[in-house]
C-alpha cells in the first residue's frame, strides 16, 4: 500500500485545477490499531480518513463550522431549518432524489444542528460509498432552494418546534435556562429557533445563509469504515474538485459574555404531574483545562447508580425520582445543566438544599479514591461504546475536529480525564457550581 | 447450544447477556408489572453485598448492568471493560443465583415504580403508544404494560416477587451470550465456570390466546391539556412470527411508511409538512401483533392528517405496491441488513433471539434470500389478507375539545371515548 505522500504524489499527476490537488497534512495513531489521516483539497476542503475494517460498512460525515451561533436575532433557528432544507433537490437531482438514491442503496442518511456545528452523516454499506460522495458534494454546491421547498420545510420545522419545546416540558425548561443564563452570547436563544423567526424566514434568507456558509473551505468530510482510501480519495477529487473554495466566513469578535454575580430563578408552571428543578451553572469551554475535571466530578454526583446524588436522591431520601447531570461541549463557555425529577408531594427546597450540600462537600473534600477510579473506568467504558461502529468513530472525529481543531485529539481527552486528580475535582467544582453562578428553572405543577 | 459467543478483538469491551425466557406475559392478571419488579429487584444485588457496595463494586470494574423485561423475556445485560470480564461474570452469578431480594429494597423499589407511572405521563409519544396498545388489544395480555399499573402494583408483595423469581429465573431455562473482545474457548470456559447450569433447561412455549380485534373504528382521545401538537397512531393487528405472510408484509410495509421515501411520510411531511415524524411499523410475534403508523401533527390540523393516512392506508391495502417500489424496499432492507449485524453485540442479540424466542433461524441466516425471493403478487396479497382498513384502533394524544368533533367526523367511526391522560 503506498504511503499518503506517494499516493497524493499519484493523484496529483496531471491535475491542474489548483482547487482539485490534494495535500497530505499528516497521519497519526487512533487508537492502538488504525490510524487518522489528514488531507486537505486545493479549494479547503478538509478530509479525515480511518479505515478500519470490522464491519463492511463505511460512514460518511460532513460538518461545517456553522451553528446557531452564526444567526442573529431575528433570524433564529436558520441553521436549523438550512439542515432540513439540505435534503431538498440540487441542480442534478429531482426532490426526493437524494432520500431515495441513499435508501436504496442501504444508507441511513440524517443530520444534526447544535450551536457551533451542523453535520451531515450516512452510515452506509461499504459499496455505497461512490453514490455518498456524488450526492453529498453536490448539495454542497448545487442546491435548488426555492419557495415551495422553503415554505414546506418550515412547517416540518415549526413542527418540530412544537414537538420538542412547546409541548416538552424539558425542551420548553432548557429553552428558558439559556434565554435567561446567557445576556449577550448567542448561546442563548435556542438552535430551533423562535417560531416568530422560523414563521419569517424568506427563500432571499436561505439563499444567502447557503453561500456564505456551505463551501469546502468551511467544511470537514470524515470517512470512517471498510474503504480503499486511493479510490476514496480519488473519486472525491474528482466531485469536490471541481466545487470552487467558497467566500471567506468572516470571523467574528469573540462574544464576551459578562460575568454571573447572582443566581437567577425563574418559576415555569407547566401541565406536568410531578415538580422538576433544572440549574445551569457557568461551565467553561469544552477546551478548558478545568472541563475534564467537572466532567469527571459530573461522573461522581450523576454517574449511574452508585453515584452520589442517584444514591442520595433515589434510594435514601427518595426525594427524585432520578437525576442527571451534563456539561455543555462548546466551543465558548456554556452550562453545567443538572436536572432533578422529584417526585410527587416532595418539595423543591430540600432538594435544592441537599443538592448545595453534596456539591459542596464535593468542593471541600474531593472525590474519595474509589469514586475517582469508578468516574474514570465509567469514563473509560462511555468512549469505548462509542467507538464501537464506524458511525461512532466518524461522529467523534468530526466533533473534535470542528470544535478542538484535531480529530485525533479524541484519544487525548481520554487519557486527560485519566490524569484528573482528586485535587482537580476539589478545585474545579469550588470555582464552578457556586450558587451564585447558576440560573434555576423550577418547574411548577400547573393544575388542569 | 445455550452459550453463544460473538468474538471480536476491535474494542477491549465485553457484552455479556443471561437471558430468560420468562416476562410480562407471565405476570397473573391483576399483577401487571410483577416481571419487572422481579428483575429490577434482582438488580438492586446479591445477598451478603448491600445495594450500595454492589453499586460501587460495578462502577470501580468498568461494568454497567441492566435488567430489560419484554413480553417474552428477562434479559440481563452487562457491558465490562475486558480487563475485568471474569470478575464481572462472578458478581452477575451471585445477582442471578444468589439475590438479596431484600425487604427494605422491594419497598423503595415499589415506590419508584409508581413514581415513575406518574412521571412517564410528561411523555406524549410513549403515552399514546400505551393507549394504543390497550384500545388495539383490549383484555389481552398483549396490551399489558411490562410496568403495570398503580392498583396492580399495590397488589404485589415480596412472597409474589420470590415465587416469580423462584419459578421463571432460578428454574427457567435460560442462556448466556457473550460478545466482543473474548475468544470462543474462553467464552465457553469462564461461562461454564460461573454459569454451570447453562445447558440444563428447555425452554418451555407459554401458551397465549388468540389476538382479536373490535370490529370497526374507534376513536379514542386521550386528553391531555394544553397540546399544541398532537400524537397519532392508527393501527390494526399485524401478522405473528411463523406467519407465511411476515416477510411479504415486511417489504410492503416498508413501501408504506418504513423509510423517508416511503408513502406516508412523503405524503405527510414532504408534501405538506404536517409531521416532523410519520412512519408505520409492522410487530410480530407468536399471535399477531400490532401494524400501526405513527405521526405528530399539530392541533388545528390533526383530524386531516388522520383522514389523509386513512385514505393512503386503503390505498396501499386496496391497490397494493407496484413493481418498482417492491424492487426498491427489497434493496433497501438488503442493503441495510448489514447494520443489524455490525457489532458482535448486534449479533449476539439476534443469535439469543433466535434460541430464546422461537423466532425461525432462517429468518437472521437467510434473511436477504426470504426478502428477495418476495413477489409482487405475495406482497399486495399479503397487505390485503392482513391490514383490516374496516377494523382500526385511533388514538390521539391531544386537547379533546380542541380535536373531537373532527375526529367523530372521521369515515367509519363507530365510537369515539374522551380518557384523562392521567386516569392511573
Amino acid at each position: 500500500m503506498a504511503t499518503p505522500e506517494v499516493l497524493v504524489e499519484r493523484l496529483n499527476r496531471g491535475v491542474r485545477k489548483r482547487n482539485a490537488r490534494w495535500t497530505f497534512v499528516r497521519d497519526v495513531g487512533f487508537g492502538d490499531a488504525l490510524r487518522l489521516r489528514r488531507y486537505r483539497l486545493g479549494n479547503g476542503l478538509t478530509v479525515l480518513t480511518l479505515v478500519d475494517r470490522a464491519a463492511p460498512t463505511v460512514s460518511y460525515h460532513s460538518w461545517f463550522r456553522v451553528g446557531s451561533r452564526h444567526e442573529r436575532p431575528g433570524k433564529t433557528g436558520l441553521a436549523h431549518l438550512f439542515e432540513h432544507l439540505m435534503f431538498n433537490a440540487t441542480r442534478n437531482h429531482a426532490p426526493g432524489d437524494f432520500d431515495r438514491l441513499m435508501e436504496g442503496a442501504g444508507a441511513e442518511a440524517n443530520a444534526a444542528t447544535w450551536t457551533d456545528w451542523t453535520y451531515y452523516y450516512e452510515n452506509a454499506p461499504r459499496d455505497a460509498l461512490p453514490l455518498l460522495i456524488e450526492l453529498e458534494s453536490d448539495r454542497m454546491a448545487n442546491l435548488v432552494l426555492r419557495a415551495p421547498q422553503v415554505s414546506s420545510e418550515k412547517e416540518v420545522v415549526a413542527n418540530e418546534r412544537k414537538l420538542r419545546v412547546d409541548d416538552d416540558v424539558e425542551g420548553k425548561a432548557l429553552e428558558l435556562l439559556y434565554e435567561k443564563a446567557f445576556v449577550r452570547h448567542p448561546y442563548r436563544w435556542p438552535t430551533i429557533g423562535s417560531m416568530d423567526d422560523i414563521r419569517g424566514f424568506t427563500v432571499q434568507d436561505c439563499r444567502e445563509f447557503y453561500r456564505t456558509h456551505y463551501a469546502p473551505s468551511n467544511a470537514t468530510v470524515v470517512i470512517a469504515g471498510d474503504f480503499v482510501e486511493s479510490k476514496t480519495l480519488s473519486l472525491m477529487q474528482e466531485h469536490y474538485g471541481r466545487l470552487p473554495r467558497g467566500r471567506r466566513v468572516e470571523q467574528r469578535r469573540p462574544f464576551e459574555e459578562p460575568p454571573q454575580r447572582a443566581e437567577r430563578v425563574v418559576r415555569l408552571p407547566a401541565p406536568t404531574p410531578t415538580e422538576k428543578l433544572l440549574l445551569g451553572y457557568r461551565a467553561p469551554s469544552f477546551l478548558d483545562a478545568d472541563t475534564p475535571p467537572l466532567v469527571v466530578a459530573n461522573e461522581v454526583l450523576f454517574g449511574g447508580q452508585s453515584s452520589r446524588l442517584h444514591r442520595l436522591f433515589c434510594l435514601d431520601s427518595e426525594l427524585a425520582l432520578s437525576v442527571r447531570g451534563s456539561i455543555s461541549p462548546f466551543v465558548d463557555p456554556g452550562l453545567y445543566e443538572m436536572w432533578i425529577f422529584l417526585r410527587k408531594g416532595k418539595k423543591r427546597d430540600d432538594a435544592l438544599a441537599l443538592l448545595d450540600r453534596e456539591i459542596g462537600r464535593l468542593g471541600s473534600e474531593g472525590p474519595t479514591p474509589i469514586e475517582l477510579e469508578k468516574a474514570i473506568h465509567q469514563l473509560e467504558l462511555s468512549f469505548l461504546h462509542g467507538m464501537e461502529t464506524a458511525g461512532g468513530k466518524a461522529e467523534q472525529i468530526g466533533f473534535y475536529e470542528t470544535v478542538a481543531n484535531d480529530g485525533a485529539a479524541v484519544f487525548e481527552r481520554l487519557h486527560a480525564y485519566g490524569r484528573v486528580s482528586a485535587r482537580d475535582v476539589k478545585r474545579a467544582v469550588s470555582k464552578h457550581l457556586r450558587p451564585s453562578r447558576r440560573t434555576r428553572i423550577e418547574i411548577l405543577r400547573r393544575a388542569s | 447450544m445455550s452459550v453463544l459467543v460473538e468474538s471480536s478483538d476491535v474494542l477491549p469491551l465485553v457484552d455479556v447477556e443471561i437471558a430468560f425466557a420468562s416476562g410480562s406475559l407471565q405476570d397473573p392478571a391483576g399483577r401487571e408489572g410483577l416481571a419487572l419488579l422481579t428483575g429490577h429487584l434482582m438488580r438492586r444485588g446479591p445477598r451478603g453485598l448491600s445495594q450500595q457496595r454492589f453499586e460501587d463494586r460495578l462502577a470501580s470494574l468498568g461494568a454497567r448492568v441492566s435488567v430489560q423485561v419484554s413480553m417474552r423475556s428477562t434479559r440481563i445485560r452487562a457491558t465490562v471493560l475486558r480487563r475485568n470480564l471474569e470478575p464481572l461474570l462472578g458478581l452477575l452469578a451471585d445477582l442471578v443465583w444468589r439475590p438479596a431480594l431484600r425487604a427494605r429494597d422491594f419497598a423503595k423499589l415499589k415506590r419508584q415504580a409508581r413514581a415513575a407511572l406518574i412521571a412517564r405521563l410528561d411523555d406524549d409519544e410513549s403515552l399514546a403508544a400505551r393507549c394504543f396498545r390497550e384500545a388495539l388489544f383490549g383484555e389481552h395480555p398483549y396490551a399489558r404494560a411490562q410496568s403495570g399499573a398503580a392498583d396492580s402494583l399495590a397488589r404485589i408483595g415480596l412472597p409474589e416477587v420470590e415465587s416469580f423469581y423462584a419459578r421463571h429465573i432460578a428454574r427457567g431455562a435460560f442462556l448466556v451470550g457473550v460478545a466482543g473482545d473474548v475468544t470462543d474457548t474462553e467464552a465457553h470456559r469462564l461461562v461454564s465456570t460461573y454459569f454451570p447450569t447453562a445447558k440444563r433447561h428447555k425452554r418451555k412455549d407459554s401458551i397465549v390466546p388468540t389476538t382479536k380485534t373490535r370490529s370497526g373504528r374507534h376513536v379514542v382521545i386521550v386528553d391531555k391539556p394544553e397540546r399544541a401538537q398532537t400524537q397519532l397512531f392508527i393501527g390494526t393487528l399485524g401478522a405473528r412470527t411463523r406467519d407465511r405472510n411476515l416477510f411479504p408484509l415486511l417489504v410492503s410495509n416498508t413501501v408504506f411508511g418504513g423509510t423517508f421515501s416511503g408513502l406516508l411520510m412523503q405524503e405527510v411531511r414532504a408534501a405538506r409538512g404536517w409531521s416532523y415524524s410519520a412512519y408505520s411499523r409492522l410487530l410480530h410475534a407468536k399471535q399477531r401483533e400490532a401494524w400501526y403508523m405513527a405521526t405528530a401533527p399539530a392541533s388545528e390540523y390533526s383530524a386531516d392528517c388522520a383522514a389523509l393516512q386513512l385514505s393512503l392506508l386503503e390505498r396501499w391495502a386496496e391497490r397494493g405496491i407496484k413493481k418498482p417500489q417492491l424492487s426498491f424496499a427489497q434493496r433497501y432492507l438488503i442493503n441495510s441488513h448489514c447494520f443489524d449485524r455490525d457489532t458482535p453485540s448486534k449479533r449476539m442479540e439476534s443469535r439469543l433471539d433466535v434460541e430464546l424466542l422461537g423466532i425461525p433461524r432462517s429468518y437472521v441466516e437467510k434473511y436477504d434470500e426470504l426478502v428477495g425471493r418476495v413477489r409482487l403478487r405475495d406482497a399486495n396479497d399479503a397487505t390485503h389478507a392482513r391490514i383490516s382498513t374496516r377494523d382500526l384502533s385511533i388514538v390521539v394524544v391531544a386537547t379533546a375539545t380542541e380535536v373531537a368533533g373532527a375526529f367523530e367526523r372521521l369515515p367509519g367511526v363507530k365510537s369515539l371515548e374522551v380518557v384523562p391522560f392521567d386516569r392511573g
